[in-house]
């Protein structure tokens, strides 16, 4: 064989340009449609309008403009956000402990993150002194301390430690801390459908302060975690091959889960908790691009916006005027999907 | 002269109990040494301890070096072990795997490089697996998939390679196939090879010298011939064995029933 003929498994070029169209298309749609229908046309020059240097009568009235970039805009790029976060860090998650259903949620991000919320609920009006609105802070306190607990239990563990040591660790430290917010929510029921509203997930947001919020944390976590694609392609011959081939297994799991979880956590705050992403996207991809992970992370970040913009379109559009919580409609929607791609594939291997 | 491979004193415990117990071993540049003995007699352990996998008492030295002062990349771009059981990603490309064995070559951010590919290239034309590399690895037949976990090690192009019982889960031609492409790779590549055997007749015939692991000691090192003792088996294997010249200058080990044990059965 000659070199040119050794084709490793990377991302081809035309992947990636099919995922940023579906991506793009996921995005003009959830734009045009809503209960005041835009014009496409007038869309795509508003757009071009606001380009450096370049200025178009986009025909929309002042109404309309505010609706497209104050309202319809910061929240398809916001929920872009959150969807490429969720998708890549649950891949890393399963790339980095070895189990296909392993997740940021899984670790007690979304439990922790679930308290920070309630307790920034109930108390909220007694720490509404402070600036800055106390629940997207408190919910990334609690999902990454409820990550840290974790790893401080799975750590202490001294004989037989396993990556499901760590996993086992992460249900125990889930079900305290939602047992704690359950009691919580439950002494004060006047902020039930708030704290529900929460924990299912919702992008209804107004203006762009969310996105510069979470932007900087999904950025370096993103950066990270492609990094480190390469290695836990190594992960997956297990710890003990992993080390003769010249890879330190707790030392890559460590960066990778740190990062994936900051991530989450951040977009987690603003967003609530919005499940099933991390799973059913890295895995669609897996099925038909194959599983390393050096594909598997980069569309992962590309189609888990493009899923969660659809997913958001059709929650706010379903049930009209009112919103379904998105969190509600990945699962509803996206488990049948699911299924469907897992059949009609040959499937994983065993 | 300094050896290619020195194990001074090693022992290894896991959880307080000894595995290893002072170990000594001097592997000479471009010797085959095979490694035999009971089960959990330690061969294992003994490989994995050479590859930095664990802490130990005592000292593994390459060439001189120890690999306790050695980065992990450093020692894999020394030591490739093939693992008895290599743990098998669904979905991986054989191509994918065996480029798996360059990662303590590769730099952190860039892919693998023309070099990489090239030396990949070479290895699956080597080990005739040029067919093979689009396969899913989980479903190579047991000699193609080992010749694929071999392509990975040589990948790292590293002096010495280390094998855990190669041959267990072949046939017989198999068996000669990877052993006699062992013996080929060492001579054109100039490696130092420490195999652990299975298999007693097999061990006589392949490597230059063998080394009789027991209880976490070596009890026995030399020549097939004088390793292979019928008091020396019966002591640490438990087993009966007769020793029997071939006629063509090696030897045969051939399992034989005790009359103790025919009576038990009969009754």
């Amino acid at each position: 064989m000659t070199p040119e003929e050794i084709r490793p498994s990377r991302l081809r070029w035309w992947w990636l340009a099919a995922a940023l169209a579906a991506l793009a298309g996921a995005g003009l749609l959830s734009i045009l449609l809503g209960a005041v229908d835009l014009d496409a046309g007038s869309v795509l020059r508003s757009i071009v309008d606001r380009l450096p240097f370049v200025h178009f009568d986009s025909g929309l009235t002042d109404r309309q403009e505010a609706i497209l970039w104050e309202l319809r805009m910061p929240r398809v790029v916001l929920g872009g956000i959150v969807g490429s976060m969720l998708a890549v860090a649950g891949g890393a998650y399963q790339g980095s402990f070895r189990n296909p259903l392993a997740d940021p949620y899984l670790l007690g991000a979304a439990a922790g993150a679930g308290l920070g919320a309630t307790i920034a609920i109930v108390y909220g009006p007694s720490v509404s002194a402070i600036p800055v609105d106390p629940l997207p802070l408190f919910a990334f306190i609690g999902g990454v301390g409820g990550v840290a607990a974790t790893y401080a239990i799975g750590y202490s563990v001294r004989a037989g430690r396993t990556p499901v040591t760590l996993i086992l660790a992460g249900v125990a430290v889930a079900s305290f801390l939602t047992a704690v917010q359950t009691y919580l929510q439950q002494r004060n029921a006047d902020t039930l459908r708030e704290v529900y509203g929460w924990i299912l997930g919702r992008l209804s947001t107004v203006g762009w302060s969310e996105v510069w919020l979470v932007l900087p944390y999904v950025l370096i976590a993103s950066i990270i975690l492609l990094l480190g694609a390469r290695r836990l392609d190594v992960l997956s011959v297990g710890d003990e091959e992993a080390v003769t081939l010249g890879v330190e297994p707790s030392r890559v799991r460590f960066l990778m889960v740190i990062a994936a979880t900051l991530g989450t956590a951040a977009v987690v705050a603003v967003s609530g908790l919005i499940g099933f992403v991390g799973i059913i996207v890295p895995h669609m991809i897996r099925i038909v691009f194959g599983s390393s992970y050096r594909v598997v992370l980069p569309l992962s970040i590309v189609l888990g916006a493009a899923f969660l913009i659809l997913a958001d379109l059709l929650a706010r559009t379903v049930a009209a005027p009112a919103e379904v919580p998105i969190g509600v409609v990945t699962a509803f929607f996206g488990a049948p999907f699911f299924a469907i791609v897992l059949r009609s594939s040959r499937g994983l291997g065993s | 002269m300094t050896g290619a491979l020195t194990l001074d004193r090693v022992g290894v415990r896991f959880n307080g109990s000894p595995i290893l117990r002072s170990v000594d071993l001097e592997v000479g540049r471009g010797e085959w040494v095979g490694i035999i003995g009971p089960n959990g007699a330690g061969k294992t352990t003994l490989l994995r301890a050479v590859t930095g996998a664990f802490e130990f008492a005592g000292t593994v030295s390459i060439s001189g070096t120890p690999t306790s002062s050695m980065k992990r990349g450093a020692i894999a771009r020394s030591v490739a072990l093939v693992p008895q059981h290599p743990v098998l990603p669904s979905g991986m490309r054989v191509v994918d795997y065996v480029l798996l064995g360059r990662t303590p070559h590769l730099r952190p951010v860039t892919g693998p490089s023309f070099h990489d590919l090239d030396v990949i290239a070479t290895i699956l034309d080597a080990l005739t697996l040029s067919a093979f590399t689009d396969r899913d690895i989980t479903t190579l037949s047991g000699g193609e998939l080992q010749r694929a976990v071999i392509a990975r090690a040589l990948a790292q192009e590293s002096p010495i390679l280390l094998l855990d019982e190669p041959t267990t889960a072949l046939d017989v031609g198999r068996q000669q196939d990877v052993l006699e492409l062992v013996d080929r790779l060492r001579r054109e590549r100039d490696l130092t090879v420490v195999s652990a055997m299975h298999d007693l007749t097999i061990a006589a015939q392949f490597p230059d010298r063998l080394v009789m692991l027991a209880g976490g000691e070596v009890v026995a090192s030399g020549g097939a011939a004088d390793v292979l003792d019928p008091t020396l088996i019966r002591k640490h294997y438990g087993a009966e064995v007769r020793v029997i010249d071939d006629g063509a200058g090696g030897i045969v080990i051939v399992p034989v029933r005790s009359q103790e044990r025919i009576s038990d059965s009969t009754n």
